[in-house]
């Protein structure tokens, strides 16, 4: 698609369009929960006039601080695909792919059950700017050694993603490795990491992810016009006087701080930073000053949709089938959602490629 | 043919030495020279317990399962002529875990003799899916990626069936997802061998078709090989060799990838019927030397065998993914 090819009404039609949706599914997500309250009192514990405390527990101190989670997290990870798939030039390029968020939740594992080991007395924390901040050394590490390892001559956009496979591979089974040597309260916390999750995630949680993801989205908007620059191609971005690599760097950081920011409180979320920034490109194109917007729109309200249809996952019939006693109520976590919807979609992406080529 | 030999001499040999060394090394340490009185029956009976019943068997499973791995890999790199493939990063292992960490949350009823034909369904469903695939993707770093995909898909569910958990369930699945050797003994011996016995006599009866199915598939076909039926074969072959060993020691990654390069290098020929069987034997040595690392590292405790041959086999792939994409660059 020619980038300029796209009219601007058009695509302030889509961006509209996507904001109405974002906002359909937010409310959505605030609506319906295990707990069935109907809508009219659920706009009542919003205006802080609840029916009851019951309601307004529920509904603000529970259902929206996770919602607003959710679309951070989907936001941020929606950016960061779309800046990865920018400097790599690489369409496969996620930041579950380039070993960023594995390195990420190695480091916020080892942080926690070595916080609690210190602690003693079976104490776990979980919350913190501080954790935030170990997650982004983990994912920038990761990430960066992926880079540095699929260095031939400048980066090798296959090699990128296959040397992000081993990293990310490399970096679950380390984190495996701290499991085993866990408790179970330690276990049950980390898991919340390792598999991704917006159970339980609460206002501390929120206050914790938005600074981090204001500055990471704000920077990565700002960055569009660069991203353009780079996706012309090294000589081209040169010849308009972009320093290519210090631009490049200052992209993966920024990618970095989005996808730790992200993964720090809802843990390894797959496929939405590849998805999102798909989705985004049929609709509005490649210009990245459209895309990187609509890119943040359809990954936070991907990532909303995948957590209600986990949370609303019946489990009744599985626990009938086998006779186990499964935790009922809480619902699927989300990092199971996405890449059962993602892993197809990078199947078909790459056998349309191929198809293509 | 007289590197073949000279080189399998090697490998039996250093296979001899690691067994000295596994057998004498431990908690209890057994010095070399009482190793032989021991076993048979001369000095302390606990002693003989701790030789025949804990470190013996343990040292044959890793053996045995680097063996299969390394002839698995072997079959799947010819099958697939792809220099990358490996049960692991085609999801074939996934698939068989899968099914291996429903039946461990799940509490199923199966008796241990059923595990590897349920892990071979699970490994056969990601195998179809590969099959399918490589009638349309020619290039290998393409068939690594839907591999990937695939290994994602599995470990959703993986994750799934882990979410279902208690915390001791969950512990056990993360420990044998990694891969371990730990506690195996004669019972997990006997469970394999059949398994191999017979994928390695179909193995045996497909070198001289493979070896074929290297020229390229319109030379092969010229000749008169049923290439899909051959390649289908291998690929079934290779899945049952990888199973019972997901079933018994977990996913244990990397050996089945870079065996088959190892061989190959000290060959210096790529011809099937030398490789395949270097292969394997190289795979034991392998594993059952990352096991012996594995024990004594941090001893009294251990580590998982996976994470070793993980901590080795991920650089190795790191160089190997490195050279193909020069390779492919100059062609």
């Amino acid at each position: 698609m020619i980038p300029g090819g796209m009219t601007r009404r058009r695509s302030v039609a889509w961006m509209v369009g996507g904001l109405l949706g974002l906002m359909l599914a937010f409310g959505v997500h605030v609506a319906f929960g295990t707990v069935p309250i109907d809508p009219l009192r659920v706009v009542k514990a919003l205006a802080q006039m609840p029916d009851s405390r019951a309601d307004y527990d529920i509904v603000w101190n529970l259902r929206t601080p996770r919602a607003l989670v959710v679309l951070g997290a989907g936001a941020m990870l929606g950016l960061a695909g779309a800046l990865l798939q920018a400097i790599t030039r690489n369409p496969l390029a996620e930041p579950g792919l380039m070993g960023v968020s594995g390195g990420a939740v190695l480091a916020i594992v080892v942080a926690i059950v070595a916080q609690s080991k210190l602690d003693g007395l079976g104490i776990v924390r979980d919350t913190g700017l501080a954790l935030g901040l170990v997650g982004i050394a983990g994912g920038m590490a990761a990430g960066t050694l992926t880079y540095v390892l699929s260095w031939r001559q400048g980066s090798d956009p296959a090699l990128l993603v296959l040397i992000g496979v081993l990293v990310a591979g490399g970096t679950a089974a380390l984190a495996s490795m701290v499991l085993l040597v866990a408790d179970e309260n330690q276990v049950r916390l980390v898991l919340h990491w390792m598999i991704g999750s917006a159970n339980g995630r609460v206002w501390a949680h929120w206050h914790m992810m938005w600074p981090l993801g204001l500055a990471g989205l704000a920077l990565g908007l700002g960055c569009a016009g660069l991203a353009n620059a780079l996706q012309l191609g090294d000589p081209v971005a040169a010849g308009l006087g972009v320093s290519v690599e210090r631009t490049r760097l200052l992209l993966l950081f920024v990618a970095a701080v989005l996808t730790s920011g992200a993964v720090s409180v809802v843990g390894a979320i797959g496929f939405v930073g590849l998805m999102g920034p798909h989705l985004a490109r049929q609709m509005v194109g490649t210009d990245a000053r459209r895309l990187f917007p609509f890119s943040v729109l359809v990954s936070a309200g991907l990532l909303l949709l995948a957590d209600i249809a986990a949370r609303l996952f019946p489990l009744g019939w599985l626990a009938g089938l086998t006779g186990l006693a499964l935790p009922g109520r809480s619902g699927m976590p989300m990092g199971v959602a996405t890449p059962l919807l993602g892993a197809p979609f990078f199947l078909y992406l790459l056998l349309r490629r191929r198809r293509q080529a | 043919m007289r590197r073949f030999v000279s080189w399998a001499a090697a490998v039996l040999g250093l296979a001899a030495v690691v067994l000295v060394l596994a057998l004498g090394l431990g908690v209890l340490p057994i010095p070399g020279a009482r190793l032989a009185g021991v076993l048979f029956g001369a000095g302390d009976s606990t002693f003989a317990l701790v030789l025949w019943q804990l470190r013996l068997p343990r040292f044959v499973a890793g053996l045995m399962a680097g063996a299969a791995l390394g002839a698995a890999g072997c079959l799947l790199q010819a099958a697939l002529r792809n220099d990358l493939a490996d049960p692991g990063l085609l999801g074939v292992s996934s698939g068989a875990s899968l099914v291996i960490a429903c039946v461990v949350v799940m509490n199923l009823p199966v008796p241990p003799g059923l595990l590897p034909a349920l892990a071979m369904a699970g490994g056969l469903l990601a195998g179809l899916v590969i099959l399918a695939a490589s009638r349309a993707v020619r290039d290998p770093v393409q068939m690594i990626l839907i591999g990937a995909a695939l290994a994602s898909l599995f470990g959703a569910l993986i994750l799934f069936v882990i979410v279902l958990g208690t915390g001791l369930q969950i512990q056990i699945v993360y420990a044998y997802l990694i891969g371990t050797l730990a506690g195996r003994g004669w019972a997990d011996v006997l469970r394999m061998a059949p398994w191999l016995g017979g994928s390695l006599v179909v193995a045996a009866a497909l070198v001289r078709p493979l070896g074929l199915l290297q020229l390229g598939d319109e030379v092969a076909e010229g000749l008169g090989l049923r290439v899909v039926r051959t390649r289908m074969l291998a690929m079934v072959v290779a899945i049952a060799l990888t199973a019972p060993v997901v079933a018994t020691c977990g996913p244990i990654g990397f050996v089945a990838l870079v065996a088959p390069h190892l061989a190959r290098a000290a060959l210096r020929t790529g011809a099937i019927a030398q490789v395949l069987p270097l292969s394997a034997a190289i795979g034991a040595l392998l594993l059952a030397t990352a096991d012996l690392a594995a024990r004594w590292v941090v001893m009294p405790a251990e580590l998982p065998v996976g994470l070793v041959a993980t901590a080795i086999g991920a650089p190795a792939a790191v160089l190997l993914l490195r050279r193909h994409a020069r390779m492919a660059a100059s062609a």
